[in-house]
């Protein structure tokens, strides 16, 4: 573990403290999310600047329950097949505020994929007019 | 004589010409707001009203050097666009005329601190470009579709929500003050755990 750390160095997968070998071959850089997470926190109730070490640990949960999520939601595609959005949905169907964020989400995702079409239909009947 | 003006309404009419959508909806939705928001002032009491107009003007001032300030942060998010779309198009409510009148209303109240708040609240998000990265990289095939990396986004940021609001519970409880600090946080992790709300692992991870 030690040689790995020396041998890779300033290589972005070196992680030092409370952190688990990282199963994918994702070459984890760190702050990823930094500068995100730093609003994000400041929006929910956070000091405007938060602590680094805070977020840094705020990033390493984030991933970490990504990553659980999507496995677990691949053991349940595994029995059809793809994975598919539904089985994220499926995952969070008794978080009421998860489950109602993400309709919403889609289902604005949706009108706006509808008004861009429109939007270029209309574009191309004025140059075809033209 | 005009009501304070919503800084998102402020926001919205700056907002970059490459969503058309999304300035379209605001130029739609504004005028259908602007008789709620009146009504709703109508009732307000008359010693308010002197108040209000004061604010109002400072407020504008402010708020719109604020979203000047803002805009700097989002211009590092140019991948958002489609989440900007979102986020300045929509009204922060459903189509349900009365939440909608509600949601002004609580707005229109909001001190400078508050607003700044709420504007990082709502425009946070997670890169989707970051997002569809790691995603491809849990799941190991390249093609993410955008609906998956938008859950996926929507999801987490949820889950940030409950982590520093539940840290903030356990700060108020040990009575200290000032930013969050990573002692809190594992302390919420602990009891979101114990909720149930962190998806368990069926492997043991033996070297943490």
């Amino acid at each position: 573990m030690s040689n790995n750390n020396s041998s890779v160095g300033a290589s972005s997968k070196a992680r030092v403290g409370p952190s688990q070998p990282s199963e994918t071959s994702f070459k984890r850089k760190r702050g990823v999310f930094q500068k995100d997470l730093q609003h994000m926190m400041y929006g929910f109730g956070d000091d405007p600047n938060p602590l680094p070490e805070t977020v840094a640990l705020v990033e390493d949960i984030v991933v970490e329950y990504v990553t659980d999520m999507v496995h677990k939601a691949q053991d349940i595609a595994s029995k059809r097949g793809k994975l598919l959005t539904e089985d994220f949905l499926f995952l969070i169907r008794k978080d009421l505020p998860k489950l109602n964020r993400c309709t919403e989400l889609l289902s604005m995702n949706e009108e706006l994929k509808q008004a861009r079409k429109a939007f270029d239909v209309d574009e191309e009947k004025l140059a075809s007019a033209e | 004589m005009k009501q304070s003006k919503d800084p998102f309404e402020v926001a919205a009419d700056e907002s970059p010409p490459d969503s058309p959508v999304g300035h379209a909806d605001a130029e739609t939705q504004d005028p259908a707001v602007q008789p709620a928001v009146s009504s709703q002032g109508a009732d307000v009491d008359n010693n308010i009203h002197p108040s209000n107009q004061e604010k109002a003007t400072v407020k504008s001032a402010s708020t719109s050097a604020a979203g000047k300030s803002v805009k700097g942060k989002e211009d590092d998010d140019e991948e958002e666009e489609e989440n900007m779309d979102v986020e300045l198009g929509k009204f922060p409510s459903s189509s349900d005329p009365t939440k909608l009148a509600k949601m002004q209303s609580i707005l229109s109240q909001f001190t400078e601190d508050q607003m700044s708040r709420y504007e990082s609240f709502r425009r946070s998000g997670f890169q989707k470009s970051v997002m569809k990265r790691l995603l491809g990289s849990i799941t190991g095939s390249n093609k993410v579709s955008m609906p998956m990396t938008i859950v996926v986004s929507g999801i987490a940021k949820i889950f940030v929500g409950e982590l520093v609001e539940t840290a903030k519970v356990v700060m108020k409880e040990r009575k200290e003050s000032g930013p969050i600090r990573p002692c809190h946080i594992r302390e919420a992790y602990r009891r979101l755990k114990l909720e149930g709300k962190i998806p368990k692992r069926s492997v043991q991870r033996l070297f943490r």
